[in-house]
Parts: structure tokens; C-alpha cells; sequence
């Protein structure tokens, strides 16, 4: 396998609303890719516009350097955010019927769902009718149903939402191994610390524009640098406040995040630290993506 | 007579043992050999994914426990419409009437000409004694006793208006003995009499067209039935988009395939299982009515119930399309009642209209246009062709203007269901779909589909 997903110029607007503006990058194949963004950003409508299910007013998707059609779309999976199933159907039946869909025999259909339910531990529920099912395994098989005919490019919108973190870990850890198999795989997420540990690459968009692009490495390691500090007795971090060059991000649980300007010397802030009491933790941080992302937007 | 009960009886036991067990199976606990998605029959690949679609939406309709109750009960209505008349018209079979007294030709002549002018064949049985007769009468050996030439017996009471064979042959008896009796007060010769005997009414000339009632009784039948299919079919539609919107599931979908593969199959599978259950009706009612000896299918009746048939595929043909596209702008129950009102209109109308045409047999200007009209013709046309007031090529030309109306329609209903299935949060109004937002194309990324 392997593939590229491009999207270049994107422009949608619904009124005078603009969803999409002038939005470009791609997806290589191999990574889990983060399609970030707060909500209302324009992520959905992107994920739409990649399977033609809205009208773009400019720009182009295109897969591997061709233009998407309905042949392509066959070897996409999909998991939209307001799921979609149909309630009454049983799971089993309801996974072969969408395998079929995208061209696969009844047989091979029915093997594939056997075989995703078992791995997704809902086995016993295929002949379940799917309402009957909780909301975590609802997603489960909405995410069968996206994987079941073994897609090229699998695009997944918001795939964590309202998941327990197990169930945050086992969708993650089926999406690393799909990428590991050559896989182009981005998902979408309005909660951005949340899913920095499970992509590997992440685009941010905000009001439909790129707002940044990159590995997550490369992403978290630049800027300005961050310090944890805590210091016994002082739970507000009144000490830094006054160390010049020094900005306190956040402070959780007595621990200061500190963001360092370029000029400044951590062992100045350290000696700050030590005059405001016992200092218990000192330690470089990487910058979180909901920071990269605030750092780009200025 | 007893024997065809049974056969109608039959037949609706084995209809809902059928039911039951279907519905055994799907309530079964799930084991592992089950629990294996069932492997399809290999017709849906052939016909790719328009037929995946359809062959989908026939197992979940020919499944659900309304189509196989609404089926039971449909064969139960058109069950009691052939069985009751024949049981309330009395028995099929010859009369059988005692004669108490010396044989008498004349007498025997009387009964035979009173069974023909009612209708019914009359068999004469020579009965000993008048006690004799009462008992044959009592037990039901016998239909009625004429005792002595001056007198009928019956067993329950006839009165003016009772309409069995047996009520209607006894009082033409009882009439035809009493003006023989007049006859003889009058003491007429022989000749005189027979002149008499032979007298035929003068005939009576209609200035508008036999209304043929067995064909109209068809008719009114056929039509309640296409009435009942065609409201239950187009519900499906509209709640089936809906519902595919509602669900969110139509995304999924579309992502693979076109708004008109998911539309055609939808229409298509639903048609299949309409046609299905319309063959279903129509060989049960035929089997019933040849085996209970009902005469709603003679005459020219088939060709009413054929006509009912090429309208209710017609009906449905024009109509999906309609409900089709409104289910799509819809995601509410609440907001599929404001939309099917109005589409139910023209169904509601051209129903009344036609049963009061086919009840009346006089068929006035609007409803012989309504006939052309393809909203209405579904209803119309039948009872023209059940009043004998249509000819060939009229029935040709509105069932041609249909077909090209149901072109027309389907095309614009594709334009509306792909515009608004994806549009979800609130309903969607058709000038919403008319009116484009400004400065939107069609981008380059959006491939046609």
C-alpha cells in the first residue's frame, strides 16, 4: 500500500460563512495525522469535501495525483462524526452489507467482519441489533465499518469523542497499527493535548485556514522553552511572576508551567525559585500542541 | 361451499404460522455458528450497487412484522370480500326445491322458469307428505318446500328486502303460484294461460352505458387496494430516507455511493417487494374466488383487476420519486407529517372520486381528465376501465403520459434528494435548494458524481 492524499486550495463557504479558506496539505501515507482545530474550525467539512459529500467552491482532492472518484472512494473508510448506522440492523449484516459496498464479495465481506469485530472484543454482539448497543460500542462497530474493506486512506472524524480511555487507547492503537501497514490515516480532534501522544503528525486549521503543519516532534521541541517548577508553600506561583523574561502558561496543582523568553537563563530562574522556598520539581517540558497552536495563532 | 371455508381458513393459519416462525428465528439467542454474518446469495453482485441497496432494503421490509401482519391482513380482507358475498348470496349450487303433492309439469315448469329469472338453477325433489317437507326444510336436505301448489316453505323468514338466492326463489314462486291462481279464478282456457305464461317484459332502455356491476365491485376492491399499497409503500420511502438521514447513516454511504445508486436501490427494492405482495394478493384472491365460485373475477372483471395492477406499478413508479425527495428534506417524524399531508392530497382525492365514480357508474368530465393526470390516473383509470368508458388508446395514451411524467419526476427528485439528504439540523425548504449560496460552484475537487 501506500498513497497521498493532497488537498489544495480548498474553498467552501456556506453564506457569509466561510468553512474552507484557501485550505492546502496532505497526508502521507504511514503516520496517524492530526487534524486539529477548536470546534467549528472547518475539520468536518474538509473530511466531507475529501468523499464529495459537500460542494466546494474552489480547490481540489486528490489522491496519489489523480483526481477522487467514486473508484477511489471505494478504497477510502470513512467514520463521520455524527455516526451512521442504521439502528435496527444487526451489526453483523450491517458490516458485510457496507463491505459489499465498497466491492467486496458476501464472503470476504463477512470474513472481514468477523474478523474486525473479534479484534475490536464486540464479537459477540454481531448479532446484536445495533441500538442496542452502548455508545462506546456503537463507535466500535462504526470503526469496523471503516476498516472492514482494508482502505488506502482511512479518514475518521473526532473518533475519540466520548470514549473511556481504554477506549482511547485501543482505537489509537489500531490507528498506529493501520499506518504501520502503509496506511494514510487522519483523524480529527478538537481536543488537542489529548490525541499528542497518539499522532505522530499533526495539522492545525482555525476559522477553515492553515494555521500550522509538522511532525509533532518537530512541533513540540521549537519555540520558546518551558519549565515546570514547583516550589513548597507557594501553590499560585507568586515568585515568578516577578522574574523578568519569564511568563507563567498555567499552574496546576502548585506546579508553575513557565514559558522562557530567549534572553533568559534557567539557573536565574532557579535561584528565583530556591529565595521563594524548597523547590521540589525543576524540569524542561516540550511545548504542548494547545500551545503551539495559541503561539501560531499570535 | 364448506370446503373452500376451510381452504381460506387454511391458508391464513399457514400465512401466520409462517410469521411466527420468522419471527422465532430472528429472536433467537445468538451461538457461534450464527453469530457468522450469513453469507449472501450471489444475485446482488451482478447487479451491483443499486442492487446491493435494494436487495437490502427487501430483507429489512420483507422482515419487519408490519409488512408480514399488514400481508395477513390484507389477505384477510380480500378474503371476506369474495367469501361473504357468495355466503350472503346463499349457495352456489342448484336450488333444491321439494314439491308435496301429485306430480305436476306445469308446477315444476313454474320453478324451473322462477330459478331462472333469479338466476340459479333449481333442482325439483319429490317430497311424500307436507311433515316431510317441514323436516327436509328444518334440516337444511332441502332450500324450500312449494306444498300443494298453494303454498312455499322456507326455513328462516324472508321479508321484502332479503337478498339470499334461497329468500329471492321462494318469493318468485310464491308470486308466479299466486298469479297462476289468479289465473284460474279467473277460469282462462289453456291457450289464454300459456299466452300469459309467455309474456315478456318490453325492454328497457338505458340512455348511458351498462354500468356492469360485478367489474365495478372488482373495481372498488382493486381500488381500496391500491389505495392501501400505495399509502403503505410511499410511507416506507419517506420514512426510510428520513430515517437515513437521521441516522447520519446516508453519509456513510454516499461516501461510496451516488445519491442516485442509494435513491434507485431504495425505490427499486421497495417496488419489488410492492409488486411481490400485490402478485401475492392477486393469486390468493383469484384461487379463493374460482374455488368459492364467487363471480367478482368474471365478466370483465380480470380485465379490471389487470388494469388495477398496471396502475398500482404506475401509481408507485410516480410516487416514490415524490416521497423519495420529501423524506430527504426531512430528519423528524414532526417534519415528515408537515410534508406528507400535502403530498397525500391528490392520492386522497383521486381515491374519493373514483370510489364515488365506481359506486355511481356515471363518470362526469373532471374525473375522466383527472384520469390523464398522473397523480390521480393510478385511481382514475381503473373505474373507466371497469365502466367500459375508455377506450384502448386512451388507456395507451394516460398510461404514456404517466411514464413520461415519472422520467421527469425522478430527475428532479435525484437533483432534490442529493442537495438535501446531506444538509442536516433543520428541514430543508425547497427554495433552499433552488437558490444556490452566492459566489458556489461546483468546485474541481467535487468529481461529478
Amino acid at each position: 500500500m501506500g498513497g497521498l492524499l493532497e488537498l489544495v486550495g480548498l474553498r467552501r463557504t456556506f453564506g457569509p460563512l466561510t468553512a474552507l479558506d484557501d485550505l492546502s496539505f496532505t497526508v502521507p501515507a504511514g503516520h496517524v495525522v492530526g487534524f486539529l482545530g477548536p470546534n467549528g474550525a472547518g475539520k468536518t467539512t474538509t473530511m466531507r469535501a475529501i468523499f464529495g459529500l459537500t460542494d466546494l467552491d474552489s480547490g481540489s482532492v486528490r489522491w496519489n495525483g489523480g483526481p477522487v472518484g467514486q473508484a477511489e472512494r471505494r478504497r477510502f473508510g470513512y467514520m463521520p462524526e455524527e455516526r451512521g448506522l442504521y439502528p435496527g440492523m444487526l451489526v453483523g449484516e450491517q458490516l458485510e452489507y457496507l463491505g459489499r459496498l465498497h466491492g467486496m464479495s458476501g464472503a470476504d465481506a463477512g470474513a472481514a467482519a468477523r474478523t474486525w469485530l473479534e479484534r475490536l472484543d464486540i464479537f459477540d454482539r454481531a448479532q446484536s441489533k445495533v441500538e442496542a448497543l452502548s455508545h462506546g460500542n456503537q463507535q466500535r462497530v462504526q470503526l469496523a465499518a471503516a476498516l472492514l474493506h482494508a482502505p488506502e486512506l482511512l479518514v475518521l472524524d473526532e473518533p475519540l469523542a466520548g470514549l473511556d480511555p481504554a477506549g482511547v487507547d485501543a482505537i489509537g492503537q489500531v490507528l498506529l497499527d493501520q499506518a504501520r501497514a502503509g496506511c494514510c490515516v487522519l483523524f480529527s480532534s478538537h481536543q488537542l493535548d489529548l490525541v499528542e501522544d497518539l499522532c505522530e503528525q499533526v495539522t492545525i486549521i482555525d476559522h477553515g485556514r492553515l494555521v500550522v503543519s509538522g511532525t509533532v516532534d518537530d512541533l513540540a521541541s521549537s519555540g520558546a522553552r518551558r519549565l515546570v517548577v514547583r516550589v513548597e508553600g507557594d501553590r499560585e506561583a507568586a515568585w515568578a511572576r516577578s522574574v523578568p523574561g519569564v511568563s507563567v502558561s498555567e499552574v496546576a496543582a502548585g506546579a508553575a508551567r513557565l514559558v522562557l523568553a530567549d534572553e533568559v537563563d534557567s539557573d536565574s530562574v532557579l535561584r528565583a525559585a530556591m529565595r521563594a522556598g524548597r523547590v521540589t520539581e525543576f524540569s524542561f517540558q516540550r511545548r504542548r500542541l494547545s500551545e503551539v497552536f495559541r503561539e501560531a495563532l499570535g | 361451499m364448506k370446503f373452500t371455508l376451510v381452504i381460506a381458513v387454511g391458508a391464513v393459519v399457514l400465512a401466520l404460522r409462517i410469521f411466527l416462525r420468522g419471527r422465532g428465528r430472528s429472536g433467537r439467542a445468538p451461538s457461534t455458528d450464527d453469530a457468522r454474518p450469513h453469507r449472501r446469495v450471489a444475485f446482488g453482485d451482478s447487479l451491483g450497487d443499486v442492487g446491493l441497496v435494494a436487495l437490502r432494503e427487501i430483507r429489512e421490509r420483507v422482515r419487519g412484522r408490519i409488512f408480514r401482519v399488514g400481508t395477513v391482513i390484507i389477505l384477510l380482507v380480500v378474503a371476506a370480500a369474495i367469501v361473504i358475498p357468495v355466503i350472503h348470496g346463499g349457495k352456489a349450487g342448484p336450488q333444491e326445491v321439494g314439491v308435496v303433492g301429485p306430480a305436476d309439469p306445469s308446477l315444476e315448469q313454474l320453478v324451473q322458469q322462477a330459478g331462472a329469472r333469479v338466476g340459479t338453477a333449481v333442482r325439483i325433489v319429490p317430497e311424500a307428505s307436507a311433515r316431510a317437507a317441514d323436516d327436509a326444510v328444518r334440516s337444511g336436505a332441502i332450500d324450500l318446500a312449494v306444498v300443494d301448489g298453494d303454498r312455499v316453505v322456507v326455513n328462516a323468514p324472508v321479508s321484502a328486502d332479503s337478498t339470499s338466492t334461497v329468500a329471492t326463489v321462494a318469493q318468485e314462486v310464491a308470486v308466479e303460484l299466486g298469479i297462476e291462481h289468479a289465473y284460474r279464478a279467473a277460469e282462462l282456457s289453456g291457450s289464454q294461460v300459456a299466452q300469459l305464461a309467455r309474456a315478456k317484459p318490453v325492454p328497457v332502455q338505458s340512455l348511458q352505458a351498462s354500468t356492469k356491476g360485478t367489474a365495478r365491485t372488482t373495481s372498488v376492491i382493486g381500488l381500496i387496494l391500491v389505495f392501501l399499497m400505495l399509502t403503505q409503500y410511499n410511507t416506507w420511502i419517506l420514512m426510510g430516507v428520513m430515517q437515513e438521514k437521521a441516522s447520519r447513516v446516508v453519509e456513510v454511504l454516499l461516501a461510496t455511493v451516488r445519491p442516485i445508486q442509494l435513491l434507485g436501490g431504495k425505490v427499486l427494492g421497495i417496488g419489488l417487494v410492492a409488486m411481490g405482495q400485490a402478485a401475492v394478493i392477486v393469486v390468493f384472491a383469484l384461487v379463493l374466488a374460482e374455488a368459492v365460485g364467487s363471480d367478482l373475477l368474471h365478466g370483465t372483471a380480470p380485465l379490471v383487476l389487470a388494469s388495477e395492477l398496471v396502475w398500482l406499478f404506475l401509481g408507485y413508479a410516480f410516487y416514490c420519486w415524490v416521497y423519495a425527495a420529501a423524506g430527504s428534506m426531512a430528519e423528524r417524524q414532526d417534519q415528515v407529517q408537515t410534508l406528507a399531508l400535502p403530498l397525500s392530497l391528490p392520492i386522497i382525492v383521486g381515491y374519493v372520486l373514483a370510489l364515488t365514480t365506481a359506486s355511481t357508474g356515471n363518470a362526469d368530465l373532471l374525473f375522466k381528465v383527472l384520469a390523464y393526470f398522473p397523480p390521480t390516473a393510478p385511481f382514475a383509470m381503473p373505474v373507466l376501465v371497469a365502466l367500459g368508458d375508455v377506450a384502448w388508446w386512451q388507456f395507451l395514451a394516460s398510461v404514456l403520459i404517466s411514464i413520461a411524467c415519472t422520467v421527469a419526476m425522478a430527475l428532479v427528485a435525484a437533483g432534490i434528494y442529493r442537495r438535501a439528504v446531506l444538509r442536516s439540523g433543520q428541514q430543508v425548504r425547497v427554495r433552499d435548494l433552488i437558490r444556490r449560496p452566492a459566489g458556489s460552484r461546483r468546485g474541481t475537487a467535487a468529481v461529478p458524481r
